[in-house]
């Protein structure tokens, strides 16, 4: 056997250990509460349990009444507990429901559902106590420690030498009640049953790229292929899996959230849980799915449509994405065993950096750390391609308004998630070394993170919109077979984006004692962002006029982008207006409104983008027919999804909130009576929205294996990636030889009125201030 | 949109004018018309003047100094605020106001209708030497549905208010809802939140500063009466 | 070189190294998937040693040495493929602005505009703090820390801010290591400039052998200085010096103290500041009131005459101030250290005498990158050294 198999035998050995040791922590036993020592029992006074020590509960019925109350008596047998010992034992009775309560001193009541020994107690073996049965149907379990004394050490108050157990008995209701459902049970079993059938599905392919040799000597470059290839085509197809893998799991996420909310008053998850669920399912979405998603197509797109042979840096580029699945293990650190990150994804300090933060929470900063660093990578990477290697012939005002948007969007990346990079270095630092950069009680100051962080997170969100904007500027002149109403503006319009993102983070920070006047600018600068947007929409609009439209699943997306983009830029317009901002701070509104433009904006401008685009990149077709369906389904639902949001924000439901009550005449609530029913009517289309996505997965699976195949130009567009086969060759454009590139592609240009790669009068000056190398110069920088 | 859509859909067997020229490998031509830009250009951008110059007083109406502003100077002994609402904007102004302190601790509101020297509001907010009356300001509990034993703030309908407020651990935000406003409390430095009560009421004072474990359920009652 | 370039299987250069250059820029690299999961595995296991400042798992930190090491053979594969590299590949731009400039060249400009932004970041947390938090001197010589304390050296300390300069800029000695870093590191940027000069002399105009050494000699030195900077760093950091008696200069034999020792740490919430300030002021202060500054004066018998404090101690809470120095500076350091590994793999590589006229840009890559650090240099020493 060759070195080059041992090497590759070895790696996927040791990647599959590897990644069973970032896993095991999170395969830890699923959570039987909060309390630590209901878990792991009276460590001090031993570390494990005996089987000499039996303890027993006697008392309890094993069906209760309703709001009766029973004797219970609690005692153990066995151990080292003697009598004639000055101590002799002690216990500790948990409750999951009803109250227990105390009857004589022997016994103390640390809340109604714990109670145990008191120091006057504790030379006894059997002790009695109270427990009232709750007023309706629950399941109740009692958890019993037993501890049995020594007696031992200088006033028989040692510990040491002490044995001690625990039994659990469960008392049912009248009504049988259903066991509830561990959510993260559920989860985890969501979580691996999608990777499960990720792993098949690539396997499948596998086996469909080859029927005859379906075998390890096969699949093994085959798989080393995927895991180290630099190739932007490769890579781009791993960001696009990664991303809607983990566009579904933050789905799932979703749907959980929305099970907890469509009653009020409910208790599927609870607060703790529900506040892990929160902050992993927009930390998912964001870095996890949107970011991939775009990053998938750029990768694809970007060196296509400037006619490259590849990216700048093709291993950067690589490195970029094997930073992205690592950091979200360590992101998703906890989160099966009831650990995980409970700040929300924009995790304010300082309950950052307070105890009352679960442990994941220094994990899913770390794994930030990693998404950072690939960000910053990326940002580096297209900025570098799209400076230096368009092709002969195209200017910068020539290039198509796709790479035009991941330009912007990558030079407000990498400018702006250095300072969340920062941020969260403090935060590590604080949580691990102990630094204190956000200890209030130090003088560390809370609104440095805030700062910090909505510096990078408002240029985020319009990193995550503006690539969308590009696939719609394409989509939609493809289809009316016009080129796009103002290109030059449509430029200028996203360049203005880009830099007004960076001075108006302000307003996500406007309940946060602001001096007056820095509100104001703040305030105006907000609105003005909604001037460039105006300009791109009417522009969109203009394209379609006196085109020919042609309806595909890719028209109908964008026209359902310019439709929910639209409302959520108008809802977002509410925000600046001070005022108002005190009401809906935090409500639903900011909810309806977030999701309003980043599923019905980025996500829908990447479903566009996916049937536009699917054909150059796989070279099958898309079903049509699957597409409206998907499209008919999907728009519908998630209407239903978020439109009723922005009703439930003005009524007053405050988000992050793990659930509502509402007002009736007996009772004071925050909310009406109707948002009950709309909450309800909420989750029931989340589930439709769901499971409508599938139809896309399922029409991409089957036209992969049996689509009709793709033309090189299937809906008539003039850009570069047009020009090449479908799927492109490798190299992408054409050929190496010598240490040079020859036959890469010129652009032509149709207006008569411009000349290839002139310099303008700033380029010039730019020009004029370096010093280019020249093979006779001395060195020069 | 809807009209484009449907008025430019391509007709079955219908000739294609190919007008910009669009051919692959070929930049297109140009499109544009520079007065329909400039318009649309410049029409939002008056819009968004006029909606910055609607949202301002509202703004400094929020954010009203307390040295003479809409709410004139604290409220001496037996002093009252007498607010009065103008019904076309919506802006409260009151002869003066008096000073309550709000503490917000996970996962507790606190009330203190009486700051002084003792709470830790003591350096910012001199002791005004004499207590409000129950009537005007009141603490007590309340049982909600749901959220369980929660305090009760009761105050008189007519006056106004100036929260000084603190945290003592995290983030936290008092929303009180029949007002529609908010402001963040933080534990390192005050801030502030005018709470012109015009009319009796009954309602809900929500957290909305994501605070942890029981953010939820950090919630108090807010009487208004008579 | 061990190794062949092809896989048996194929045409394809091997994923793992050497690179046949002719072919272009690598298809393939086990380096960024090896690279990634060696910071994840460091990243992860040293959150779990260590807990809110005390070590909680001793063996996390072996286990974050392992994490390390991983990237560190990742990097090494990634270094692999680059060893053969002979400027065969080296492409240029094609788009205005930047026609005819080395396509990596660009590349490096534009990383170190992100680095930029990480560094204002750091400044811009330094300025909140630095103005925003009272100094402690002002603090010290108001009084106030008597007046409004109950008892002084009780376990009550103040907020304030005390930066490093107070510590450092106190005398030639303390700032002597700095100083002679920020020496080492302009030195070293020329001695990297004269590297690459030496290794772009066309080929003909020089003997190969003297460009060799003159190449190897110079990023040695480079390297050397780093490492001295580094040295220094941990000397002022953690190990404090001795001085010894000078006579005709009139210095006494002494200790200059490490900043650690000195109690100037992360975790320095109870600091004693002991660094000669203006005492007078309090005595002229107490002197005024003397029925608010009885602590003071604890035992003095008699408050006529002479103000002399005994027991008064403040103590300061000054973890702040220490958290944005040490993170500063080490972040710097830490682009040091990357410096510093990059060096050892060019030295490396100069050594075996594969710099030429044809892949010199190279050391004019990092030369950049080299160039900042020495940049950030001259803004963080004296902002947080002498002011």
């Amino acid at each position: 056997m060759n070195i080059g198999k041992i090497h590759a035998r070895s790696i996927v050995v040791m990647s599959i250990l590897f990644m069973a040791l970032a896993f095991s922590p999170l395969v830890s036993s699923f959570p039987t509460g909060i309390s630590g020592v209901k878990d792991s029992g009276c460590n001090c006074h031993g570390a494990t349990t005996s089987d000499i020590v039996v303890p027993t509960i006697i008392g309890l019925p094993s069906i209760y009444n309703y709001s009766e109350s029973y004797e219970v008596t609690v005692a153990f047998t066995g151990g080292p507990s003697t009598i004639g010992n000055i101590n002799l034992g002690g216990f500790h009775l948990w409750a999951s429901e009803g109250e227990l309560s105390t009857l004589d001193a022997t016994v103390q009541q640390f809340n109604p559902s714990e109670v145990g020994h008191t120091e006057v107690g504790n030379d006894q073996t059997t002790w009695t106590l109270m427990w009232t049965a709750p007023a309706s149907d629950k399941n109740i379990e009692f958890i019993l420690h037993t501890n049995s004394v020594n007696g031992n050490a200088g006033g028989g108050a040692g510990s040491s030498g002490d044995e001690w157990n625990r039994i659990s008995v469960k008392v049912s209701a009248p009504i049988e009640v259903l066991e509830q459902a561990n959510p993260y049970v559920v989860l985890s079993t969501l979580i691996v049953i999608s990777a499960i059938l990720l792993a098949i599905t690539v396997t499948y392919i596998f086996y469909r790229t080859n029927p005859d040799s379906f075998n390890w000597e096969t699949f093994e470059p085959w798989i080393v292929e995927w895991l180290t290839s630099t190739d932007h085509k490769k890579v781009g197809t791993l960001y696009f899996l990664a991303g809607m893998f983990f566009l579904g799991i933050g789905g799932i996420m979703a749907l959980m959230i929305r099970i907890q909310l469509s009653v009020p008053g409910n208790d599927f998850l609870t607060q703790d849980q529900y506040n892990q669920f929160f902050t992993l399912h927009g930390t998912t979405m964001i870095f996890l799915a949107a970011m991939p998603l775009i990053n998938g197509f750029a990768n694809w797109m970007v060196p296509l449509q400037i006619g490259a042979p590849d990216l700048a840096l093709p291993r950067i580029n690589a490195m970029s994405f094997w930073l992205q699945p690592v950091g979200a293990l360590l992101i998703f650190t906890g989160v099966f065993s009831g650990t995980g990150a409970d700040t929300g994804w924009t995790g304010y300090a300082p309950y950052i950096v307070s105890e009352t933060a679960h442990v994941g929470t220094t994990m899913w900063v770390a794994g930030q750390l990693m998404l950072v660093a690939s960000s910053t990578l990326t940002g580096v990477n297209f900025l570098t391609t799209i400076a230096v290697m368009r092709a002969p012939g195209m200017g910068w005002m020539q290039m198509p308004l796709f790479t035009w948007s991941i330009l912007v969007a990558n030079l407000m990346l990498f400018l702006s998630i250095p300072a969340f990079g920062v941020g969260l270095v403090q935060v590590y630092l604080d949580r691990v070394i102990g630094t204190a950069f956000y200890d209030a009680s130090a003088g560390g100051d809370p609104l440095l993170w805030s700062h910090l962080f909505w510096y990078f997170g408002h240029p985020e969100v319009y990193v995550v919109i503006v690539p969308a904007f590009g696939v719609i500027s394409e989509v939609i002149a493809t289809s009316a077979r016009r080129s796009v109403f103002g290109y030059r503006s449509m430029v200028y319009a996203m360049a203005g984006i880009g830099v007004v993102s960076f001075i108006v983070y302000g307003h996500h920070m406007f309940t946060s004692g602001m001096s007056p006047t820095l509100r104001f600018v703040t305030m105006l600068t907000t609105m003005l962002v909604a001037v460039p947007t105006g300009i791109k929409i009417f522009n969109w609009l203009k394209t379609m006029h006196r085109g020919s439209l042609v309806y595909r699943t890719h028209t109908l997306w964008a026209l359902g982008f310019l439709i929910t983009f639209t409302l959520g830029g108008i809802s977002g317009m509410f925000f600046p207006s001070m005022a108002m901002d005190l009401h809906f701070h935090e409500s639903y509104f900011v909810v309806a409104h977030f999701h309003y433009v980043l599923v019905g904006g980025t996500v829908f401008g990447f479903f566009s983008a996916i049937y536009y685009w699917f054909p150059k990149m796989t070279g099958k077709m898309l079903d049509e027919r699957l597409g409206v369906l998907h499209f008919l389904t999907a728009f519908i639902s998630y209407n239903g999804v978020f439109w009723p949001m922005h009703r439930l924000g003005v009524w007053g439901m405050a988000r992050r909130h793990h659930t509502y009550f509402i007002s009736t005449e007996e009772a004071m609530g925050s909310l009406p009576i109707e948002a009950a029913g709309w909450n309800m009517f909420i989750s029931v289309s989340a589930f439709l929205f769901f499971f409508s996505n599938f139809i896309l997965i399922a029409n991409m699976i089957k036209s992969v294996i049996r689509g009709q195949k793709a033309p090189a130009d299937p809906w008539g567009g003039w850009s570069f990636e047009w020009m090449t086969s479908s799927p492109p060759p490798t190299p992408s454009f054409g050929h190496f030889h010598d240490g040079v590139w020859s036959d890469l592609p010129t652009l032509k240009d149709a207006n008569e009125d411009h000349i290839a790669n002139e310099p303008s009068a700033v380029v010039k000056w730019f020009q004029s201030l370096m010093v280019l190398d020249d093979e006779n110069e001395e060195a020069s920088h | 949109m809807f009209h484009h859509s449907f008025w430019y859909t391509s007709k079955e067997g219908e000739e294609f004018e190919n007008q910009d020229g669009i051919e692959v490998g070929v930049f297109p031509k140009h499109n544009d018309d520079m007065r329909l830009e400039v318009a649309w250009t410049v029409l939002p951008f008056i819009l968004i003047i006029y909606l910055t110059y609607i949202s301002w007083a509202p703004l400094d109406a929020v954010w009203t100094s307390a040295d003479g502003g809409n709410h004139g100077y604290e409220c001496g002994l037996s002093e009252s605020s007498n607010n009065q609402i103008d019904l076309d904007t919506g802006i409260i102004t009151s002869e003066c106001y008096h000073i309550l302190e709000i503490t917000g601790k996970q996962w507790v509101w606190s009330f203190n209708c009486n700051p002084n020297e003792d709470s830790w509001t003591g350096d910012t907010v001199p002791d005004r030497g004499f207590e409000l009356g129950t009537n005007l300001c009141d603490v007590g509990t309340i049982a909600i549905e749901g959220y369980g034993m929660q305090p009760l703030l009761s105050l008189k309908a007519g006056e106004t208010y100036l929260a000084v407020m603190q945290s003592e651990d995290v983030t936290h935000s008092p929303w009180v809802q029949i007002l529609g406003v908010k402001e963040d409390v933080l534990p390192s430095h005050q801030t502030t939140l005018w709470l012109p009560m015009h009319d009796v009421s009954e309602s809900m004072i929500l957290c909305t500063e994501y605070c942890g474990d029981a953010h939820s359920l950090m919630s108090a009652g807010l009487s208004v009466h008579n | 070189m061990s190794g062949s370039y092809h896989d048996d299987e194929n045409e394809h250069p091997s994923a793992w190294g050497p690179h046949d250059w002719s072919h272009g820029a690598p298809h393939n690299s086990w380096a960024p998937i090896i690279m990634s999961i060696g910071i994840g595995i460091f990243l992860y296991t040293l959150a779990s040693a260590y807990s809110w400042g005390e070590m909680v798992d001793s063996s996390g930190i072996s286990l974050a040495f392992i994490g390390l090491i991983i990237s560190f053979f990742g990097l090494t594969v990634w270094w692999r493929q680059d060893a053969s590299f002979d400027g065969t590949y080296e492409p240029r731009a094609t788009g205005t602005p930047f026609q005819n400039i080395q396509i990596r060249k660009v590349a490096m400009w534009v990383f170190l505009m992100s680095e930029m932004m990480v560094f204002t970041a750091l400044f811009s947390t330094y300025m909140r703090y630095r103005l925003g938090l009272t100094p402690c001197v002002e603090i010290y010589e108001s009084g106030s820390w008597i007046v409004n304390s109950q008892t002084i050296d009780s376990g009550e300390a103040v907020n304030c801010f005390l930066p490093a300069s107070e510590l450092i800029a106190s005398s030639w000695f303390h700032i002597a290591p700095g100083a002679i870093n920020t020496f080492a590191l302009i030195i070293s940027s020329f001695t990297i400039v004269q590297a690459l000069r030496w290794a772009k002399k066309p080929v003909g105009s020089v003997d190969e052998e003297v460009r060799r050494k003159r190449v190897y000699r110079y990023l040695g030195s480079t390297w050397i200085l780093a490492i001295i900077f580094l040295t220094l760093k941990m000397v002022e950091w953690f190990i404090g010096f001795y001085i010894p008696e000078i006579a005709f200069l009139g210095i006494q034999e002494h200790d200059i103290a490490s900043l650690v020792n000195e109690g100037y740490t992360i975790h320095a919430d109870h600091y004693h500041p002991h660094h000669g300030w203006d005492d007078g002021h309090l005595a002229e202060l107490a002197a005024a009131n003397p029925g608010e500054f009885t602590a003071y004066f604890a035992n003095i018998a008699s408050l006529e005459g002479n103000y002399e404090p005994t027991n008064a101690v403040m103590m300061a809470d000054i973890r702040v101030s220490t958290s944005t120095f040490f993170v500063t500076t080490g972040t710097h350091g830490a682009h040091v250290l990357i410096g510093i590994i990059g060096l050892t793999y060019m030295t490396w590589k100069a050594w075996m005498g594969r710099y030429t006229p044809k892949n010199a840009v190279s050391i004019e890559y990092f030369g950049l990158y080299w160039h900042f650090v020495d940049l950030v240099w001259v803004l963080v020493f004296p902002f947080f050294y002498l002011y």
